[in-house]
């Protein structure tokens, strides 16, 4: 499905060069939870950006169905992250002015989508907060909020930026358990995390150092 | 969701900036409309006060001394059918109310008492129908025939009820009723007689004669006299054109001044509301970089984007025009009513303006955020994304 071939991204910053991923290869099956481990800075964040779509990388492919990605048009691209990606992220990004359930149907592009907001937001127990502001909302009804806006409109590939990063351990848990049933139910997830402890949900797991897999 | 309903929310959660925002147009816009509606206002008001004033440009034979106009009869005449085709002509539009007039000096007119008298008669053609300008009120004397206005000395000499009795250049005495008796200094010279055209020839034997014609002088940018004198030599080389300065000429200078300035005024002041303006959607813009690259994450278009940030400047710019032109208009009636005598009551909204207020404003401010829009469609939604 998803066939990473020796990608680097090096970024300048003044005078110096630095590498953030660094020949890296590996290949993603339809249904496979992948994780990412490596600390802070090794990467992982440029990689999970790459296979998205919104980082270039500087040499290597991603081919997702043994199409480039990043030889796709501008509109190709735009719908192949609207269609077949959900991003979720450390800091979650929703939007401050729209209530849980607009942040949601930001991400609908189909009635079914729309319809399938009630019964996730039940699911991740967000119902009786569907009206609220994300400003009303602990760190862990948020993400769950970012989460189903991730999967609303049923993506093939969820990829997670350090999903669990702002969270307490009873959060990361519901967290986890709701990405593993996006995974069960025949999803495709890519999890990036400095957490070694995501890997016991994975079917695969990788690590980078340094922008190096090891 | 729609994108629309995305801009009204975003407008509506940053309350204080999309305030502001709002507040330029408003101040933009009021301030055009007012300085707009005002010297509309200005140029009715002088062009009442030049009504007022009475017919401004007299044309007359060339060379004729007009010191010798009233005491002398030697001014020459020429056809009445001259108005006519001054009235005809396509490119004559300097000028209003063309009145044809025969003026002459009569030495002895007996009043009731049998005392002789000098004075002055005047005969009025009707005003003529300009036929290639907009159709106007008419403000010159309508006199009927068979009837006569008297001017206020004469008046005097003629007892209520009596009718007017002149010899005319054959001899026979001419009768005539009575129609006007004019306050002193109003209308006419107090020691003048006012006829229609048509019996006045007949008293002078001048049939088909008058000695000047006179009308009111537009309000023009170029100079109205130079104007008219043009435009009528260009027709009729034999005839010239003065003009009556008045207080109508201050006014007129006033209004000129009064457009330079909004000339001045107005762009400044838009020019400064969209500065400001693009200051705060550039801000704006910098705020919400998280949010646009989530957008962006989520597929929206790098058009769609630039859509949604202009359609805010239009949003506002068109509840900013329309609350600034009802606003420039209270403005313009408040003060004009203070400064304007005879159009106070008459300073109205110009219509016209609001289509154009509304089209301009709300065009103007989306041109304003261009930029800001242009930075939000580029926002690297990975490296905003990535931001902890």
């Amino acid at each position: 499905m998803l066939d990473i071939q020796n990608i680097t991204k090096k970024y300048k910053k003044g005078p110096f060069v630095y590498t953030a991923i660094d020949d890296v290869s590996f290949k993603v099956k339809k249904n496979d939870f992948f994780a990412v481990i490596g600390a802070s800075g090794s990467g992982k964040s440029t990689l999970l950006n790459s296979i998205g779509g919104l980082i270039h990388p500087d040499t290597g492919k991603i081919l997702y169905n043994n199409n480039d990605i990043y030889k796709l048009n501008r509109k190709a691209s735009d719908r192949f992250r609207k269609e077949k990606i959900g991003f979720v992220f450390q800091q979650f990004h929703l939007l401050p002015y729209l209530t849980v359930e607009d942040n949601i149907s930001m991400a609908c592009f189909s009635n079914s989508h729309y319809e399938n907001i009630n019964p996730m937001l039940e699911k991740c127990s967000l119902t009786e907060l569907k009206n609220k502001y994300p400003s009303e909302l602990s760190v862990g009804e948020k993400q769950r909020t970012a989460f189903i806006r991730a999967i609303i409109s049923k993506p093939e590939i969820l990829l997670a930026d350090e999903p669990t990063g702002n969270l307490d351990p009873q959060n990361s848990k519901v967290l986890l358990d709701l990405i593993e049933d996006f995974h069960k139910n025949g999803g495709t997830v890519l999890l990036v995390s400095h957490d070694s402890t995501v890997s016991g949900y994975a079917t695969e797991t990788i690590r980078l150092e340094k922008g190096k897999l090891t | 969701m729609n994108p629309l309903k995305l801009v009204i929310k975003e407008i509506f959660y940053r309350k204080i900036s999309s305030l502001i925002i709002l507040l330029t147009v408003i101040i933009a816009s009021s301030v055009s409309v007012a300085i707009y509606t005002l010297s509309k206002a200005s140029e009715d008001e002088t062009r009442k006060i030049m009504r007022e004033q009475g017919l401004n440009l007299y044309i007359y034979p060339k060379g004729t001394n007009l010191i010798d106009f009233y005491s002398v009869n030697n001014t020459r005449a020429f056809p009445e059918d001259y108005v006519d085709i001054l009235a005809n002509s396509k490119t004559f539009d300097a000028v209003r109310h063309l009145t044809g007039i025969l003026q002459v000096k009569y030495s002895d007119w007996k009043d009731h008492n049998g005392s002789s008298h000098q004075i002055i008669l005047m005969g009025y053609k009707d005003e003529a129908m300009q036929r290639f300008l907009p159709k106007q009120e008419t403000m010159g004397f309508d006199v009927k025939k068979g009837t006569v206005h008297l001017g206020a000395l004469i008046a005097r000499n003629v007892d209520p009820g009596e009718s007017f009795e002149i010899l005319g250049s054959d001899g026979k005495p001419y009768n005539f009723k009575v129609a006007g008796r004019l306050e002193e200094g109003k209308g006419m010279i107090d020691q003048g007689v006012a006829f229609n055209l048509k019996d006045l020839q007949m008293v002078l034997g001048m049939e088909g004669k008058i000695n000047k014609i006179e009308a009111l002088g537009c309000v023009c940018k170029d100079g109205r006299i130079k104007n008219a004198r043009n435009q009528v030599q260009s027709i009729f080389t034999d005839l010239e054109v003065t003009e009556i300065s008045s207080i109508a000429d201050a006014r007129e200078n006033q209004r000129i001044m009064m457009n330079k300035y909004g000339a001045f005024i107005i762009p400044f002041i838009i020019l400064s509301c969209l500065l400001v303006t693009g200051f705060l959607f550039y801000q704006n813009i910098i705020i919400r970089t998280r949010e646009i690259g989530i957008l962006k994450a989520m597929g929206t278009g790098t058009f769609l984007i630039l859509i949604m940030i202009l359609s805010k400047a239009f949003i506002l710019g068109l509840a900013g025009s329309i609350l600034g032109f009802f606003s420039g208009t209270v403005i313009a009636e408040y003060f004009g009513s203070e400064i304007f005598r005879f159009t106070a009551l008459n300073i109205k909204p110009v219509w016209a303006l609001f289509y154009y207020t509304i089209m301009i404003f709300p065009l103007l401010w989306m041109i304003s955020s261009w930029i800001p829009a242009l930075v939000a469609s580029r926002i690297d939604a990975a490296e905003t994304l990535s931001k902890e």
